[in-house]
């Protein structure tokens, strides 16, 4: 067995996927391209397969990662890369696969970039952001069925970039991954709606980059291959 | 980043469309209104455009396998381009209300009413208020007559066709029974010159109804080609999950067990296989093409296919740990079906005896006993399965309170089967739906319960069954509407355009049903609703479905008297009148 470190993009209509759904896209291109996927063990196998970070529904993701189990003497080849990317459905587009060999990696997010759009007034926007990059603090409950937990966005998403464009505002940000979780965009998108007086409705969300802790850092030598379009 | 589809308008990378994507950002399950399935067809400027729809939501529609023939013909086999288009969920239809953004298609995000003809397949009446809506959504005139010569032919087809008249003005025509044979025509049709030369056209093609241009009932038409033609290779299949998420070979099309009640038991007829080459053959590249880990053998009752053993066998060779799925059990053959079936099988089996008793259940031609029931449950939980799902119906015509507590006591023997095989892992659950008379059927005019017996039932089977066995039952209001439109007549249609109205839609979700709103179009337009019974079968003028009213006649007089009647592929041709002549089926006698 060995695991691949896959790269895949997100955009136009497949944005509009769940994070299972999303899963569910990448074990179907591969079956579909004919390269298998491991199997766990157990009453009902499942395929080794993982997403390590969620991408919210509506976003697109320029440089995606799935971790994925392939069973002995699987090559990540170009032939395979190849076969990949045609079997995709519109909008997944595989970007590149490596052979990082075992264990399983768990790659884990130090930090995201996000760009949305936000409808409404520019200058009542701009306003909002200026608020929020002078603010200490700002301060956010999130409700669940778990209980409700306060954090302060401040601790995640560092300053805020706003341009001005036709019928709103376009936002850049970064949020910070920790040990005990991140913001979410759209709570930070609400903050800033709160305070511009705007619907808090984020369009043509985008991940950009992800800064990955440990992608590939721990491929065994001599067994690491990269292959990408 | 990816650009559109081929053929897709050029969006310079604002795909969806900017408009789409804003009420995109507001709805729950956004995909379900983009498209971008595996298999998705694009045929850049192709004409003649039609819209394929299923009038309920995504997730629904998509699973349709009646949907999936259409599609895959009308872009394979036919110079026309096919786009489908299903009823957005309240929340997005209220959107596209407040912003003014009419229904797209999810291949092109164009919008459904500049189509050439939108054809609608009509799998039940608790749709109908659905198609409305769509047509609403649409900017479509409600009604063919106020329709012109910029708007869509829209176009009815699929079971619920059996009686057409609810629906009747809302549609241009109606196609009665298997297309495939004549899709070819009615593309060609939609070559003609304007929507009147385009009507004209389409009236002349066998099996199409279009009041007023085509005279009397429309012959139902039968695939002649099914024996012989490969099912659907390159289906949809869907990112979002879908209720029947795997891959499906419709291996069988027809059923001759000849359940009295049964409307596609008769509306299906004859009985058609597909050899086992073709169906293995059909696995093989159904599931490259998929990606899926599932197949279904798929027809009304896959245990009565010749080849299924066959075709399980080598399908689980072929294909190593694929789960391979039989959506419909008879009790009679089940207790072998699932000792072939079961290895390497997880997960529930539902079994249907319809009705509680022997009587009853010979009455309404079911005619499985209670030993092959205990059989049967045995088999469900020594095969390793561990849900079981016991599928009645109450309200059938001759019930009788002991025929209802007799639901009882079989959910009580598999409850203690289930303890005794099960040890504690087997889960039990009984569904009791409501019976409503279907047209086409021998109970066509036998009268409805209605909802005073139907409740008093429910009431019955709720106290008697065992503690610890799950039961649901069908809400009785939603029957109620449902036997209202199943056999109503011309004029019924002012009935659920006054519901639709009321905002009645996606009546068959309980969460959405009002039973207040159709009691209220009821009263305001004069038309009763859940009436025992029908003045003549008003859907005999509009559709012909080749069975004969002798053999209605007959079965009705055995059903009294407790009589089977025999699957005609075991025994005597019970003279049902749809083999013989151009289906060329050789009548047995």
């Amino acid at each position: 067995m060995s695991w691949w470190l896959v790269r895949f993009s997100r955009s136009g209509q497949a944005r509009y996927l769940s994070h299972l759904d999303t899963s569910r896209v990448v074990q179907r291109t591969f079956a579909r391209a004919g390269v298998p996927i491991a199997l766990s063990q157990g009453m009902r196998p499942k395929p080794r397969l993982s997403l390590p970070l969620p991408l919210p529904v509506g976003a697109a993701g320029a440089d995606e990662l799935a971790t994925v189990e392939v069973p002995e003497g699987v090559e990540a080849s170009t032939e395979a890369l190849r076969a990949l990317r045609a079997a995709s459905p519109p909008g997944v587009d595989i970007t590149g696969i490596s052979d990082v060999g075992e264990p399983h990696p768990r790659p884990q997010a130090r930090a995201a970039e996000y760009a949305c759009l936000l409808d409404g007034d520019a200058g009542a926007i701009g306003a909002a952001v200026e608020r929020y990059n002078h603010t200490e603090h700002a301060i956010r409950e999130r409700v669940s069925p778990k209980g409700t937990r306060r954090l302060d966005l401040k601790e995640y998403v560092g300053d805020v970039v706003v341009t001005a464009v036709e019928g709103g505002a376009r936002l850049g940000f970064t949020i910070a991954h920790r040990q005990d979780g991140a913001a979410r965009p759209q709570e930070l998108i609400d903050l800033i709606a709160e305070w511009a007086q705007v619907e808090p409705v984020m369009r043509g969300l985008e991940r950009r980059r992800i800064t990955w802790d440990d992608v590939p850092l721990h491929a065994p030598a001599g067994r690491r291959k990269e292959l990408s379009s | 980043m990816r650009k559109p589809p081929p053929g897709c308008p050029d969006l310079s990378g604002d795909w969806p469309p900017g408009e789409i994507a804003r009420l995109l950002a507001r709805v729950t399950r956004p995909g379900r209104y983009t498209g971008g399935e595996f298999n998705t067809r694009v045929k850049a400027g192709a004409r003649p455009r039609i819209v394929l729809s299923y009038p309920d939501v995504y997730e629904i529609g998509v699973s349709n396998p009646a949907l999936q023939i259409l599609y895959s013909h009308l872009n394979d086999a036919t110079p026309a381009f096919a786009e489908r288009a299903y009823c957005p969920w309240p929340d997005m239809a209220d959107l596209m209300r407040a912003d003014s953004i009419p229904l797209w298609t999810l291949e092109t995000f164009a919008p459904v009413a500049e189509c050439d003809l939108w054809g609608f397949t009509l799998p039940h009446e608790l749709c109908y208020a659905n198609v409305l809506e769509m047509l609403d959504l649409a900017g479509v005139p409600l009604r063919a007559a106020e329709r012109d010569g910029d708007d869509p032919i829209v176009l009815g087809g699929g079971p619920a066709v059996a009686n057409p008249w609810p629906i009747a003005p809302f549609f241009d025509a109606f196609f009665v029974g298997e297309a495939e044979d004549h899709l070819d025509a009615v593309v060609a049709a939609l070559a003609e010159d304007g929507r009147d030369a385009r009507l004209e056209a389409l009236a002349a093609v066998p099996g199409v109804w279009m009041p007023g241009r085509t005279q009397g009932p429309a012959l139902r038409q039968i695939f002649s080609g099914f024996a012989t033609s490969d099912p659907v290779l390159r289906p949809v299949v869907p990112v979002l999950e879908a209720v029947h998420d795997r891959a499906v070979i419709e291996v069988m099309r027809g059923c001759t067990a000849g359940c009295r009640f049964c409307q596609a038991g008769m509306w299906y007829r004859p009985v058609r296989e597909r050899p086992v080459d073709l169906v293995v053959a059909a696995a093989d590249r159904l599931l490259d093409e998929t990606g899926c880990d599932e197949v279904s053998l798929l027809s009304l009752s896959s245990c009565d296919y010749g080849g299924v053993a066959e075709a399980l066998t080598r399908i689980r060779r072929l294909r190593p740990g694929l789960r391979v799925s039989l959506p419909s059990l008879r009790i009679d053959s089940a207790a072998e079906s699932l000792a072939g079936f079961a290895a390497g099988q997880r997960g529930s089996v539902t079994l249907a005896p319809e009705a509680g008793t022997q009587a009853l259940r010979d009455a309404i031609d079911k005619g499985v006993d209670e030993a092959q029931f205990e059989k049967a449950v045995r088999a469900t939980f020594h095969g390793g399965f561990t849900g079981l799902k016991l599928y009645f119906m109450i309200g059938l015509p001759g019930e009788t309170d002991d025929d209802v507590l007799g639901i009882a006591r079989m959910a009580a023997t598999a409850a203690r089967l289930a303890k005794e095989i099960g040890r504690g892992r087997a889960r039990l659950s009984v569904s009791v739906s409501s019976y409503v008379p279907k047209a086409h059927t021998p109970f066509e005019l036998e009268p409805f319960a209605g909802a005073a017996t139907l409740r008093d039932r429910q009431r019955l089977v709720r106290d008697a069954v065992p503690r610890g066995v799950r039961v649901s039952f069908h809400d009785v209001a939603a029957s109620v509407v449902e036997a209202t439109l199943a056999r109503g007549g011309p004029g019924t249609d002012r009935l659920v355009e006054d519901a639709w109205r009321r905002g009645a839609r996606f009546d068959g979700w309980t969460e959405h049903f009002d039973a207040r709103r159709w009691e209220d179009a009821a009263a305001a337009t004069g038309i009763p609703l859940g009436e025992e019974i029908v003045a003549r079968p008003y859907w005999r003028d509009a559709v012909d479905a080749r069975l004969s009213p002798e053999f209605f006649a007959d079965e009705l007089a055995r059903a009294r008297a407790g009589e089977l009647t025999e699957d005609c592929r075991d025994g005597a041709c019970a003279a049902c009148g749809v083999c013989g002549g151009e289906i060329g089926m050789e009548v047995l006698t």
